[in-house]
């Protein structure tokens, strides 16, 4: 297929900004995931890819080709809308076969291909229906079938999932990597939902208020997020404010009365002794017994607990700093006990307070 | 980059098909609406060749246009057993004003009461009344006054015949005519304006926000006048001022009285002063002094016409709710209640309806020689539709007119919506404005502006109206039944989500294919319905089609037959053969609202800001 290359892209409405000076490079035959708060530009910046919106400042590039002045229908992208466009006045056939007929594809050879897409979407049978005679699911499928019957070089997905409920989202969403798979075909798929994302990319791009904050595959961002966005976006955790006492790693920060030692995340030359820093702390990190490397231990009194299933959270204060953890299920913690709890070094991420980029 | 920014954006959103699009919509707007309206302006503000307020200060400086004592007429005024209700002469301009407001009042008065009953109370019945109401929707000119005028005639009258002869219920006949007759006639034609309006507003009112203050203890009149009385003022306000403008321009109720009783007070109107002097057109031309009383009425009626849009515009924010689709608040009521809501519609329906009853009763007996009542039923009348062939060839007119009018109106229509709704151009709100405008356009104004424009500008060309006005006529209804279709097909366009043409786009199909395929089969419906609404009011056409189709006799459409039927010059003679023309337009009316609403499923909100 194709390798999808944005440079400078910038894009204002009125004084907001939904693409500011974003840089990306998607691997040819990559599933890559623009995630974001809504309103953050990721749709945007989808939408620009496709040439539905034109970009104020910068390039589009597939492959070699600079794409940016094309028009939409030039590009041979294949676009899923968030409410999956069917034209309600076509049947499903019809929808499907349409990308062919304006390629003045035969018509033999239209039947075919759409047969074969039916299949692979798992609707044979259903093509005499009417978007209205489908259930979302379904309508979802067609919507697919409807860009991946035209062979585009890149498959733009934009919150393909939010209209299905839960479970019909997790059936569809391995259903889509799965295709993705097999056809090989560049993806970039946008969606608010960390979990999604983390689950169907093989990269994600972290946007908010129209800047890129950090690339990764899913498994840096969560566990080295660059910044303090990220962080806080991407899975839970408390946040705490506190001074550099050593910058050498392991490094040493004070929060109140607390010492902690822990790692940066993000380049920890520019931090100096005195600045001040975030401390982020996953829940899933702590545990109750001493890990084996070199940990934190706190002492504080429950001041909560949820029980939450696979787990329970357990709020502890400690030192007037409120901590989240998890603690597994069957022990029983209760209001004002008094605990101790570990978490390792390794996973007490240390960030510098002001956001970048 | 700025400049240069602007410069691209304009070449990705001015692709051919917007081009065209834009160009046909600015041309037609332009030699059609534009200029003939600026000529028109421009005259009445020269003098002796030089710009000046001349002709404005000697028609605002004149006792026969301003006075602010009566100078005739009369109101309340009992003598020998009569009672007559006539009006008072303030002046030309002035009775206008004061009919076209007590007008605006009434049918505020009365729609929003009627509003309010049909949306918010249930009863036995209410979707038989809901049909009813709407009969004085049917178009029936010239002849809806002339009715009014023959029942409530002293002598023969048979309101009179009935209220006084055989009830006793008044101590003396009454008499109405004149500027009050105008009045009521109009009154009893557009209250269905006001409120179909204002019941469009209360049925989007979200429940919750009434149910809310009845939460906290409003209850009642209360209720009304604190919450749902301010949420459905955009409706109020938009049906109000198209009643204010539709009673300024208005030529049917002056004319009809005059046939009917050739009371000439009924001629103290602008409509009629401007129709009248259009008579010299023949021979002369027409003075400045007609132009700037046109000036005058169009001012009055698109400055009311953007004031109220503005403030509608402004006030949209009933719609501000959240999710969901609600059922409005329909109450039951107790039947004591009910009793006192049918004697009012049951009264309102009977009184409204006189005139499309009176044009039946017209067409079908022997009514307009018989006196108080028809003696004998025929069928005389409604065959001569197709036996005389002066008839026959008006109703042939119409129907060619309107047909090319509303083929004109759709191409030009669907242009401006799709470019107002989709693209991104400088001008685009103009375009947007310059479709609705002509709501606001007096029709007798834009007669003397083409007129002016077209004899003098294009003299001895095929829109020369003094050689032909057939031309001018498919243009002036184009032009003034234009927001009707455009506005249908902008409401079709905004309940097309975008994206559908997205995809399109992003499938491969350039814009046309996009639009034909896409676009147009999802507003068929939409331009079907709006061109069906905008044929018959095509042919219910009053104020172009009396004065530019009297050019030529054989180019006359119906509506200016039925003007000089009723008017008492035509050779045809009875005003039978008027009021069968009437009942072809009701039953082309008729078939054309049973489409719309029942094949097309479509609700056009055909009358409003």
């Amino acid at each position: 297929m194709v390798k999808v290359v944005l440079k400078g892209i910038t894009k204002r409405f009125g004084d907001v900004v939904a693409a500011g000076n974003v840089n990306l490079e998607i691997k040819d035959g990559e599933f890559f995931t623009l995630l974001g708060p809504s309103g953050c530009g990721k749709t945007t910046t989808l939408r620009i890819i496709a040439g539905l919106e034109q970009p104020d400042e910068g390039r589009v590039y597939f492959g070699d080709r600079d794409v940016t002045d094309l028009p939409p229908y030039k590009r041979n992208t294949g676009m899923v809308f968030q409410n999956y466009a069917l034209w309600p006045h076509m049947s499903v056939f019809d929808n499907i076969a349409y990308g062919l007929k304006v390629r003045k594809v035969p018509k033999e050879e239209i039947k075919e291909r759409v047969q074969r897409v039916l299949d692979l979407v798992k609707l044979r049978g259903l093509e005499r229906r009417f978007p209205s005679q489908l259930s979302g699911g379904q309508q979802q499928r067609v919507a697919l079938a409807r860009v991946l019957v035209v062979e585009p070089e890149v498959l733009l997905l934009d919150e393909p999932l939010s209209n299905l409920d839960a479970k019909l989202r997790i059936e569809m969403r391995e259903e889509i990597k799965d295709l993705q798979r097999r056809l090989k075909i560049t993806t970039i798929y946008v969606t608010h939902d960390q979990e999604e994302a983390m689950v169907i990319s093989d990269r994600v791009a972290i946007q908010n208020k129209g800047v890129i904050h950090q690339v990764g595959d899913p498994g840096e961002v969560y566990n080295r997020p660059k910044d303090l966005f990220v962080a806080t976006f991407i899975g839970r955790g408390t946040l705490l404010e506190g001074i550099v006492e050593r910058e050498e790693e392991p490094a040493r920060i004070r929060v109140g009365d607390l010492i902690f030692q822990g790692r940066f995340s993000s380049d920890h030359k520019k931090v100096k002794r005195g600045d001040k820093v975030a401390c982020v702390l996953r829940p899933e990190n702590f545990s109750l017994e001493k890990p084996k490397g070199p940990s934190n231990l706190f002492e504080g009194v429950v001041e909560w607990t949820a029980f939450v299933g696979p787990y329970t959270e357990v709020r502890v204060s400690v030192g007037g700093n409120k901590i989240l953890i998890d603690v597994p299920p069957d022990v029983k913690v209760s209001v004002g006990e008094r605990i101790r709890v570990y978490i390792p070094q390794e996973d007490t991420i240390i960030l510098p307070l002001e956001e970048s980029p | 980059m700025d400049l240069r920014g602007f410069l691209k954006r304009l070449r990705r959103e001015f692709d051919l098909m917007t081009i065209s699009q834009t160009v046909i919509a600015s041309v037609v707007l332009l030699l059609f609406l534009i200029a003939p309206l600026a000529l028109m302006v421009g005259q009445a503000f020269l003098y002796k060749g030089t710009p000046s307020l001349t002709w404005f200060l000697k028609i605002l400086g004149n006792r026969e246009f301003v006075s602010l004592t009566p100078r005739g007429g009369m109101l309340f005024k009992v003598h020998r057993g009569i009672m007559y209700l006539w009006g008072l002469d303030y002046g030309i301009l002035m009775n206008t004003l004061i009919v076209a407001l007590s007008v605006m009042i009434l049918c505020s008065l009365i729609g929003v009461a009627v509003a309010v009953i049909m949306a918010r109370y249930s009863f036995k019945g209410k979707e038989f009344f809901r049909v009813l109401l709407l009969i004085p929707l049917l178009a029936t000119p010239f002849v809806n006054a002339y009715v009014i005028g023959k029942l409530f005639s002293p002598r023969r009258g048979l309101i009179n015949f009935l209220l006084c002869d055989v009830l006793h219920i008044l101590p003396w006949r009454i008499d109405i005519d004149g500027l009050v007759g105008i009045a009521l006639a109009q009154t009893l034609a557009f209250y269905p304006i006001v409120y179909l309006n204002v019941y469009a507003s209360l049925m989007n009112i979200d429940p919750s926000l009434e149910e809310q203050a009845e939460n906290l203890g409003a209850r009642g009149f209360r209720l009304f006048r604190t919450i749902t009385l301010p949420l459905s003022l955009p409706g109020l306000a938009a049906g109000a001022i198209i009643v204010f403008i539709f009673s300024m321009e208005d030529l049917g109720a002056p004319i009809g009285f005059i046939g009917a009783r050739a009371n000439p007070l009924a001629r103290k109107v602008v409509s009629y002063q401007i129709y009248s002097s259009f008579a010299e057109a023949l021979t002369g031309g027409i003075s400045p002094r007609t132009a700037a009383l046109a000036v005058l009425m169009l001012f009055i009626t698109v400055a009311g016409f953007i004031a109220i849009k503005r403030y509608v515009s402004l006030r949209s924010y009933a719609m501000l709710t959240r999710g969901g689709r609600w059922s409005p608040r329909v109450r039951k009521l107790p039947w004591r209640a009910q009793i006192v809501i049918y004697a009012f519609l049951l009264l309102l329906v009977v009184t409204a309806s006189m005139p499309q009853i009176g044009t039946i009763l017209l067409a079908t007996t022997n009514w307009a020689t018989s006196g108080v009542l028809p003696t004998r039923f025929t069928w005389e009348y409604l065959k001569a539709l197709t036996t005389n062939p002066d008839v026959t060839r008006a109703i042939v007119n119409s129907l060619l007119y309107s047909g090319a009018a509303v083929t004109l109106m759709i191409l030009v229509g669907a242009s401006i919506a799709y470019v107002v709704a989709r693209r991104d151009i400088p001008g685009r709100s103009l375009l947007d404005i310059l479709a609705t405008i002509p709501v606001a356009v007096p029709g007798i104004a834009l007669a003397i502006g083409y007129f002016l424009f077209f004899s003098s500008y294009f003299r001895r060309t095929l829109l020369d109206p003094l050689i032909d006005p057939a031309p001018l006529l498919v243009f002036a209804y184009s032009v003034r039944r234009l927001p009707f279709t455009s506005r249908a097909i902008f409401a079709g366009l905004q309940q097309i989500d975008v994206s559908l043409e997205e995809a399109s786009l992003n499938l491969g199909a350039g814009r046309p294919t996009t639009f034909f395929r896409i676009v147009l089969p999802l507003i068929a419906p939409n331009i079907i319905g709006g061109s069906i609404l905008s044929f018959v009011y095509s042919m219910a056409e009053v104020s172009t089609s009396v004065t530019l189709g009297a050019l030529r006799e054989d180019r006359v459409p119906i509506t200016f037959f039925i003007s000089q039927i009723v008017y008492g010059v035509a050779a045809v003679g009875a005003v039978s053969i008027g009021a069968a023309l009437c009942v072809l337009l009701m039953s082309v009316q008729i078939i054309a609202m049973v489409i719309s609403n029942y094949v097309l499923k479509q609700r056009v909100a055909f009358l409003g800001v």
